[in-house]
């Protein structure tokens, strides 16, 4: 039963999907199915649903989680009556939504449910706050890459990534793409000096002004506008970026390493721990690409361990 | 009028509003929607309850903020309760609403018949604040789910619980009904405990202190919680400010420039909106008295979507208010300087008319600042101005009556304490009193 015990080790976990479809579902089932429940309250919620049940892009039907007893779950005034298990309310927020409130009950049977909960990291901590009557121990999170914010170590202690064929048709790209985002996320955490200066992507700043300052605070996005700025004021040489966290880095592939080949560096100010990276090698529209390569390369490359849940269908 | 509409006024009545801390947004809902009073029993009647909110926060503060702890809960459900009282057949979300809410106006000692209501919606007798369809509420109930559990497949069995499930959530309507109208004045009166326990908080912190009401208004000590805030940030203080007047004589304000008497203007409207709302107000003490129309007439207004220039809007403004005292009902009417912007013979003569057009009139409590000498056979107060011997750095913001008309010439004086060539400024003084005479 791989990765869940590293997920009991943690308050709130958000699992991200870097594309539709690349098995982020699964991946939450699979983990919800496996919890110990009998001594561990666990709440779950979703971000970034649209209040379809199908998929409008793809067609495909839109997944629903299955809760087990005893789970809590916060979902949309909309989605609870629509679907749900036998569940005893716990609170309605007062926070108004597309649709409706947001509903916290427990589950007192096993079933089927749409999840929407609280959509944006500020509503979505309000909601993890609220919590605190119930004495949870543990909340996941279905994120959303279009929401990457949720698994902002400011919202989130730890993470769950899921990719896939959906994400790219081949494996080289999709490994280096998932690569990638992996890397942002471990980037290390900034030790040093207060930096001397603040830099942010809105600023109409003057590469001059970055003379003589070798770790520059970037408030906000590091962008690919910013990141160029920061090379033709300083060159790449040990120049050190500090940003929030790895959400905020938004700068391309090409121009990140470019940057960092030259010995430039990016640190972040908060953290977040990537638990597992779960692959999904079937894509929507047919393709299915060799799951144990996919795994195996992957995982060479990142040096985690890499699983194909759906495949594998690990033990309970 | 609405307190909605005059939260955005000009006297910044806002200030005190977004420090108010109400713990629930209907408490907020509710607030912006009372109604202004113009009786003065209705008000006393509010200032007494005032009061004894004010006298709980001073004696027993554990047990307020126990209540105010207790009223984040508070939630908008009055929606919920008019439908049902109307005959609706609620679901489970609203039966949890409607528990919730019982619990909480139990655990705060209000209401009546909460037994009764909570009896309905608990019928475990667990005490909680969670819901749902619990199986006890009919043996059919029991009997389904079970079926059901032991075969989720069965269509049929499905159908009969989601039709036994609409039988209950009839029944639960049905019996809860009675109680809607006592549930929904139960709601609005914790909405009402909120604000109450916000306003002698606020008015603990903020040193705010609750008037008589009388014929005329006086007011000693007053500030502007606004201005006194942005001072304080400054580390500096405000001086409080006494004044009076009352219907029937015109008062007007004069002084230096920067001497504060649009601040003095724009808490005298605050100070009587408070009033008349029922809150405690930014002053050491005050007699006041209701208005039936309160009209506040500040420069700067310049409309840019009508293209009106301040002048023209400025006019306007003074020209409805005039329009609203030959209505009658009582009237009180503060303005800013009025013809400010034009040149200073024109805006003298505008000045001097308007104090004529509008004498004599027991309907009408007049409050004017201006910039212009202009006699009338009302009360004139003064800005005392600079303190002498301080090089122009210090200013007495207080007002003192006066029986000269005449605007002070402080512009001199300050040069005087600047120290700025005696022979240049004894000129200029006998050249403006050549001028005068």
């Amino acid at each position: 039963m791989p990765f869940v015990g590293e997920i009991l080790k943690h308050k709130s976990v958000s699992i991200v999907g870097l594309a539709k479809n690349a098995g982020k579902t699964e991946c939450l089932n699979y983990i919800i199915k496996r919890l110990p429940l009998g001594w561990f309250n666990v709440a779950v919620t979703s971000i970034g649903i649209d209040g379809e049940t199908t998929d409008q892009v793809t067609g495909t039907v839109k997944p629903e989680i299955t809760v087990r007893e005893g789970m809590f779950f916060a979902t949309s005034e909309k989605h609870f009556r629509q679907k749900r298990p036998l569940s005893e309310l716990y609170a309605v927020s007062d926070e108004d939504t597309a649709l409706g409130r947001v509903v916290t009950a427990k589950a007192l049977q096993e079933g089927k449910v749409l999840l929407s909960g609280p959509s944006g990291a500020a509503a979505l901590k309000r909601w993890m706050r609220s919590l605190n009557d119930f004495g949870i121990d543990l909340i996941l999170i279905d994120g959303a890459l279009s929401r990457l914010s949720t698994a902002s170590p400011a919202v989130s202690e730890a993470m769950v990534l899921s990719t896939g064929a959906a994400y790219s048709a081949n494996i080289r790209e999709l490994v280096g793409k998932t690569a990638f985002v992996v890397e942002l996320i471990r980037l290390p955490l900034y030790v040093g000096p207060e930096p001397g200066i603040r830099v942010s992507s809105f600023s109409s700043l003057d590469a001059a002004d970055l003379k003589g300052n070798r770790v520059i605070e970037v408030e906000g996005a590091l962008t690919d506008r910013l990141l160029q700025k920061v090379r033709q004021g300083l060159g790449e040489e040990e120049t050190e970026l500090v940003v929030g966290d790895f959400t905020k880095v938004f700068c391309s592939q090409e121009l990140y390493r470019a940057f960092v080949r030259r010995g430039g560096r990016i640190s972040v100010r908060m953290k977040s721990e990537l638990l597992a990276v779960c692959v999904n090698p079937v894509a929507p529209n047919g393709i299915v690409l060799d799951s144990d390569t996919l795994c195996r390369e992957l995982s060479q490359r990142i040096g985690l361990p890499v699983y194909d849940i759906v495949k594998n269908d690990y033990e309970i | 009028m609405k307190f909605k509409e005059i939260v955005e006024s000009p006297c910044g009545i806002r200030c005190l509003f977004d420090e108010l801390g109400l713990q629930s947004g209907y408490a907020r809902k509710v607030l912006l929607d009372r109604e202004m009073m113009t009786d003065s029993g209705r008000i006393d009647a509010a200032y007494a309850t005032l009061r004894r909110f004010f006298d709980l926060v001073v004696t027993d503060r554990r047990s307020v903020e126990d209540m105010r702890f207790r009223l984040q809960g508070l939630r908008d459900i009055s929606g919920t309760l008019s439908s049902l009282a109307e005959g609706a057949t609620l679901d489970e979300i609203e039966f949890f609403e409607i528990k919730h809410m019982a619990l909480l106006a139990e655990s705060l000692a209000m209401g009546t018949d909460l037994d009764a209501v909570i009896g309905i919606l608990d019928p475990d007798g667990l005490r909680i604040g969670t819901f749902y369809l619990y199986d006890s509420y009919s043996v059919e109930l029991r009997r389904l789910r079970a079926a059901v559990e032991q075969d989720p497949d069965d269509g049929g069995l499905q159908e009969q619980l989601a039709v036994e499930e609409d039988r209950l959530k009839k029944v639960i309507s049905d019996k809860l009904r009675p109680y809607a109208r006592g549930l929904l004045q139960t709601l609005r009166e914790m909405a009402e405990l909120d604000i109450s326990l916000a306003l002698a908080v606020q008015m603990n912190v903020e040193g705010l202190s609750i008037p008589t009401s009388g014929q005329e208004t006086e007011i000693t000590g007053m500030f502007h919680p606004g201005v006194r805030a942005a001072l304080k940030a400054k580390g500096r203080d405000f001086q409080p400010v006494d004044f009076s007047f009352r219907r029937g004589v015109p008062a007007t304000v004069i002084g230096a420039n920067m001497g504060g008497k649009t601040v003095a203007l724009k808490t005298l409207c605050m100070m009587q909106y408070l009033y008349q709302f029922g809150f405690a107000l930014p002053a050491a003490s005050a007699v006041m008295t209701p208005f039936d129309d309160i009209r506040f007439c500040i420069g700067d207004e310049q409309n840019e979507k009508t293209g009106l220039s301040s002048f023209a809007a400025e006019m306007q403004r003074i020209d409805q208010a005039v329009a609203a005292v030959e209505k009658g009902g009582r009237v009180l009417l503060l303005v800013d300087e009025p013809a400010r912007t034009t040149n200073p013979v024109e805006g003298t003569a505008l000045v001097a008319a308007l104090l004529e057009r509008l004498a004599d009139r027991p309907n009408l409590a007049l409050v004017m600042t201006t910039h212009y000498t202009v006699a009338h056979d009302g009360q004139c107060w003064r800005v005392r101005g600079l303190l002498p011997g301080t090089k122009g750095r210090t200013m007495d913001y207080r007002l003192v009556k006066t029986t000269s008309h005449e605007v002070p010439h402080e512009a001199l004086n300050i040069a005087r304490e600047l120290g700025i060539d005696p022979r240049w400024i004894d000129l200029a003084d006998t050249i403006m009193k050549r001028q005068y005479e």
